[in-house]
């Protein structure tokens, strides 16, 4: 359709072509399954239970389990999840069942074992909250250190960035005003067919990142297109499979879907901040993502994508190929899925705190001091720690207490031989809880509060926060 | 070319050594990627396969741990094509193809030195291996 208006004018695209097809595959942690195990003899209404250790939840009646992709497995954490146990069901494989439960009158079993395959369950379905994003922002990480995200392992200074979704391939944003796409619509989904069952949570249409109910009977999929994935130091999700198609039903349609990567734009995200408004870097077109290389801050990153673009150009012509021998049929929406909700933030009755809260006055001292002067201030002061800056007050390293008295039992007089270089540090607006981790991650007492220019503000130690959160 | 990884201790990191060995034996080296600090030091070079077991003799002889790199090992059967593992590659040793597969170059690893792909991969698809089993891994 691409190459048709523009070589031929959307006028003769719109003649020519009935229907386009579209495809994505990516990681969808919004994702999971409801079955249905069928009764126990005696019966038991469940309580609890685990799919191969994936504690699986109970939202209803005595044996319906909904399997969430993101919960772990307890003896594999980080490694196995819902999305792996989906995976392996969808695959014929084996899995085992647990099951506890209090016992009643007429649920009287309350406990049980069992190996299953999706030929045993009553009912087997793919029913995700929200999938499908319209476009999503491309992920790139500011701090000194190397963070593991969602949007996948993020190098130090903006060494790389990632980004997710099929661009212009995606469903979404070749019908942005959903026209054809509502509750109802037929829709490749994992490898068989499956429907949109209505927005999905989080549904923003005003900023153009619509998402996607959908539900398919995941007894009729392929692990090709449903696999479950893990992400280090996040956890388990599901990449999830979905093709839909677009009935070139009026001219608008034939120009809708005619869009190019380089006409979807969206933000540069640095996740090195974890706060929900993340600092936006750039702008930048899903033809650059596509590239391999994008500008930040005039430096040329390496950028690639967490979602398969292969696998979304093959879905897209599966959909075809079924629309063409007659196995897939287009369905007309019930009802057109909303366009004018918003995406609000969290009501929060607790105001969290962060570090500027607890940030008082460091300690400090420059490179050309001795030891002995150094070992003084931190008596005089009562502090474990001084942080030594240069005359602009950047920083330059941290002593504490402990590297001053190792100096002094081995006869040290320099403080320059005996300078810590490498400071984890903390900015004003980072949460106190996330300080804390650093400081229990690095085994350390203290962080160094600085600005974007390194300039030492203060300093925060494990003390401040225990008497904050002492209060 | 064969690659070898070398590691100095502190006592011998401030020593010529590689130019040593490189004017003794006549033998083209090429670092590919080196960490040497006054702790000690890791350098990842590549010799001649001919001349592999001499450097290696040298290089022992003068107290440095030579040993064969690991590389990485990807299972086709597991990888699903998302690229999350190739932003991270700092010699574009993974690239994707015109039609978006992910595919490895072995040639231009540099193996476990960086490892920097291993854990990033959403498939668990990637591993450390060994080069080779060779009789020269002490």
């Amino acid at each position: 359709m691409k190459k048709l208006v523009e070589s031929s004018g959307v006028e003769v695209a719109y003649k020519e072509v009935d229907v386009v097809t579209t495809g994505t595959f990516g990681a969808m942690c919004s994702s999971g399954a409801i079955i249905n195990l069928g009764h126990a003899d005696p019966p038991i209404k469940i309580q609890r239970a685990w799919i191969n250790d994936v504690e699986v939840c109970h939202p209803g009646a005595a044996v319906d389990l909904y399997i969430g992709a993101t919960i772990m497995s307890e003896t594999r954490p980080f490694e196995y999840g819902g999305g792996h146990v989906i995976e392996d069901l969808v695959d014929g494989k084996e899995v085992e069942v647990r099951a506890t439960a209090y016992g009643t009158d007429c649920y009287p079993r309350t406990k049980l074992r069992t190996t299953i395959t999706k030929d045993d369950l009553n009912q087997f379905y793919l029913l995700n909250f929200r999938n499908c994003y319209q476009r999503y922002v491309c992920a790139t990480n500011s701090r000194d250190e190397i963070i593991y995200t969602y949007m996948g392992k993020l190098l130090p200074k903006f060494r790389n960035a990632t980004f997710s979704g099929s661009g212009a391939l995606n469903p979404l944003m070749n019908d942005p005003d959903y026209e054809t796409i509502g509750i109802g619509t037929r829709i490749f989904l994992g490898g068989g067919q499956g429907y949109v069952i209505g927005e999905g949570t989080q549904h923003d249409p005003g900023n153009r990142f619509g998402t996607l109910m959908v539900r398919g009977d995941c007894k009729k999929m392929s692990s090709e297109f449903i696999h479950g994935a893990a992400f280090t130091k996040y956890g388990t999700t599901l990449y999830v499979g979905i093709g839909i198609p677009i009935p070139i039903l009026n001219e608008g349609l034939a120009k809708k879907t005619a869009i190019l990567d380089e006409e979807i734009v969206t933000d540069i995200v640095d996740y090195g901040i974890p706060r929900r408004e993340r600092p936006k870097l750039g702008k930048v077109s899903y033809k650059e993502l596509k590239s391999g290389a994008i500008t930040i801050d005039d430096k040329k990153v390496r950028v690639s994508s967490l979602s398969s673009l292969k696998t979304a150009r093959k879905i897209a012509e599966i959909l075809k190929s079924w629309i063409e021998n007659s196995s897939f049929y287009l369905s007309a929406p019930a009802e057109s899925l909303p366009t004018d909700t918003v995406c609000k933030p969290m009501k929060q009755t607790e105001e969290m705190a962060f570090v500027n809260s607890v940030t008082h006055a460091a300690v400090t001292c420059t490179e050309d001091e001795e030891v002995k002067a150094v070992a003084e201030r931190i008596i005089n002061r009562s502090v474990n720690h001084v942080v030594v800056t240069d005359e602009q007050g950047k920083l330059r390293g941290i002593v504490t207490s402990w590297d001053i008295t190792k100096a002094v039992a081995k006869g040290k007089r320099k403080l320059v031989d005996i300078i810590i270089r490498k400071v984890v540090t903390t900015k004003p607006d980072e949460s106190l809880e996330e300080a804390s981790r650093k400081m229990a991650q690095h085994q350390i007492s203290a962080l160094p509060v600085i600005d974007q220019d390194r300039k030492v503000l203060g300093i925060i130690t494990s003390e401040d926060i225990a008497k904050l959160l002492g209060r | 070319m064969v690659r070898i990884l070398l590691r100095f201790s502190e006592k011998i990191v401030e020593q010529p050594i590689t130019a040593g060995v490189i004017l003794e034996h006549g033998v083209p080296i090429s670092i590919v990627a080196a960490h040497v600090d006054s702790h000690g030091g890791e350098i990842l070079a590549e010799v001649p396969s001919t001349h592999v077991e001499k450097v290696v003799d040298a290089f022992r002889e003068k107290g440095v741990i030579v040993t064969f790199p690991k590389l990485i090992e990807v299972d086709s059967e597991k990888c699903f094509n998302c690229g999350a593992c190739v932003s991270l590659c700092p010699v574009s040793a993974i690239t994707f193809r015109e039609d978006f597969s992910v595919v490895f170059d072995e040639q231009k690893c540099i193996g476990s030195p960086c490892g920097l792909c291993v854990d990033a991969c959403p498939a668990r698809a990637i591993r450390l291996v060994e080069q080779h089993s060779s009789g020269l891994i002490q």
